[in-house]
Parts: C-alpha cells; structure tokens; sequence
C-alpha cells in the first residue's frame, strides 16, 4: 500500500474522531443550553465525522488495490461522491447556524444558495472542484461569522475554534488548488493541515470540559 | 425588575441563583436576592421552581427560611459551566 494513502487514512480517521466527539459534546451541551448553533455544530460535526470514515475508507481501498474493475471505479466513485456531499451539506449546516446566530432567524438561508448551486455540474472532477469550492466559500463564512461573534465576547476558549476552523479553511484552499491542478502532494498537505485544524478542536473540547464549578 | 434583568435569560438566572445559594452554603433568600438581582416576587418563583427540581432544598426554622444546594444542584452547576465554556467556545454566551 502507498505510504501516502495509510497516512491520509490515519489522520481522516483521527480527524472523524475529533468531529464525532465535538459533535457528542455539542449535544450534551445543546441539552442544557437550547441553542440552534449548538443544534447546527452538532449535526454538521456528526455528518463530518461519518463523510471523513467515509473518505478514509476510500484512501484505504485506493492506496490498497488497483481500482480495475468497472464495479470498484463505480464504487469509488459512489464514495467519493458521498464524502464530497456530505461534507458540503455539514459545513453548509454549521454555517446556517453561524449566520442565525449572527444575525437572527431571518438570516437563516444566507448560506443555502451557495451549495444549491452544487447539483448543478455533472461529472466527478466538475463535482469535486464545484464541491470543494463551495465547502471554501462555506468555511470563509463561517470563520468571518466566527470573528464576528468572537469580537463581541472575547471570554473563554473561542480562539481556539477560530483557529480550528481557520486551519480548516486553509486545508480546504490546498484542496482545492490540489483538484485544480491535480497535485497529490498538495492533498496530502491540505490533509495534515484539516487534521491540525482538528487537533485545535480537540484541545478545545478538552479543556472545555475540565473546567469546574466557578 | 431589577436594572439588568431584562437582558438576562431564565438559565442564567437560575444559575446566578444556584451560584449564590452554593457560595453561602445555608442562604437566606435576602443574600440570594441580593446577588440574583431580582425582586422578592420573581425570586419566589424562581426559588420554588429551582425547589420543585430538585436543584436547592428549603430548610425552615420557625420565622427563618434558609436555601441550600442539593448534590443535583452542585453537579447540574458543573455540567453547566462545562456546558457554557462549550458554546462560549463557538462565541456564544448563555
């Protein structure tokens, strides 16, 4: 098996551990807390989670055998397809919960067009550059709402979600250039930065639950 | 109403409340009233629902009414505030 492909493996599945914990915690929280962002990290940290075993599955199996056969390349492809859409409606849903919490209920479908317009292209590489293009513009906005909101109430550990989903960002940048000019070095960097941005995450969730009662 | 109540949800009155009756440990409802910043009314309401769930109990002797935290209270208090430094985390407050 390629190097690279283990590698992309094992920092996805890292990756999917780290979304599902945030997502456990944002329930857990949402429980005490009725908050349609907490709602939206939830959801969208789960469907990430799920998207990126998804994408390590697939790295596995590619990295593993030669996709010959007709049934394996239409499996691939399913996969790829389903992590790319997942992935899209997740950071479509957390920043749905951004904009609400930014600016209220009536700003609930700021986001909404932006990944509307993704059914559109057929074809896999138009799909994949369509996709990760609108998971970016998805991510810019919720890194601006996350500025937004954290100009307002500088208190507590916000930095580091800020970071995370910068990190995140920046991943997705590479990403996008990587399918552009379909450079798999690229990828793999774009994938150690997404796993840093988790990484800040997990801190976060960490230290988010060792505090104690004031 | 007290100056700042309006802007304050119901779960953080309820937690400025929790807070205070924990800090004094056996609380007269003037000291809670005090830190809660809440008419005597509102308190009442408070106090009872916070009662009714278990969170304080109530301790009468003759004219003295004193509050005090249960262990829900305590441990519904620690998972708030790990619950309020996670959406803080998101630039949320409560």
């Amino acid at each position: 098996m390629a190097s690279g492909a283990l590698f992309t493996f094992f920092l996805n599945i890292l990756s999917a551990l780290v979304a599902l914990l945030t997502s456990y915690y944002a329930y857990k929280a949402h429980r005490f807390i009725p908050n349609s962002l907490l709602w939206a990290i939830s959801i969208g940290f789960m469907l990430l989670g799920l998207g990126l075993i998804v994408d390590a599955g697939t790295s596995l199996v590619t990295g593993r055998t030669l996709v010959e056969s007709f049934s394996d390349r239409v499996l691939t492809l399913l996969a790829s397809l389903s992590f790319l859409t997942i992935q899209m409606v997740a950071y479509l849903i957390m920043a749905v919960g951004y904009a609400r919490a930014a600016f209220g209920n009536q700003a609930k479908t700021a986001a909404a067009p932006l990944a509307l317009a993704g059914s559109a292209l057929a074809g896999l590489y138009g799909y994949s550059i369509l996709s990760y293009f609108v998971t970016f513009v998805l991510l810019a906005f919720i890194v601006f709402q996350g500025v937004l909101l954290r100009s307002g109430d500088k208190r507590g550990l916000s930095g580091m979600v800020l970071l995370a989903f910068a990190l995140v960002f920046v991943a997705h940048l590479v990403f996008l250039v990587s399918v552009l000019v379909l450079g798999s070095g690229l990828f793999l960097i774009g994938t150690v930065v997404q796993f840093l941005g988790f990484l800040s995450l997990l801190i976060f969730v960490v230290r988010s639950e060792v505090v104690g009662p004031r | 109403m007290a100056q700042g109540e309006k802007q304050r949800s119901v779960l953080r009155i309820n937690l400025d409340i929790l807070n205070a009756v924990r800090d004094e440990g056996e609380a007269k409802p003037t000291h809670i009233l005090y830190r809660a910043n809440l008419s005597h009314e509102r308190l009442v309401r408070y106090l009872d629902d916070l009662t009714g769930k278990g969170l304080i109990e109530m301790k009468q002797e003759g004219e003295n009414r004193t509050y005090r935290i249960t262990s829900k209270g305590v441990g519904f208090l620690i998972e708030m505030r790990r619950a309020e430094s996670f959406v803080q985390g998101f630039g949320m407050a409560i």
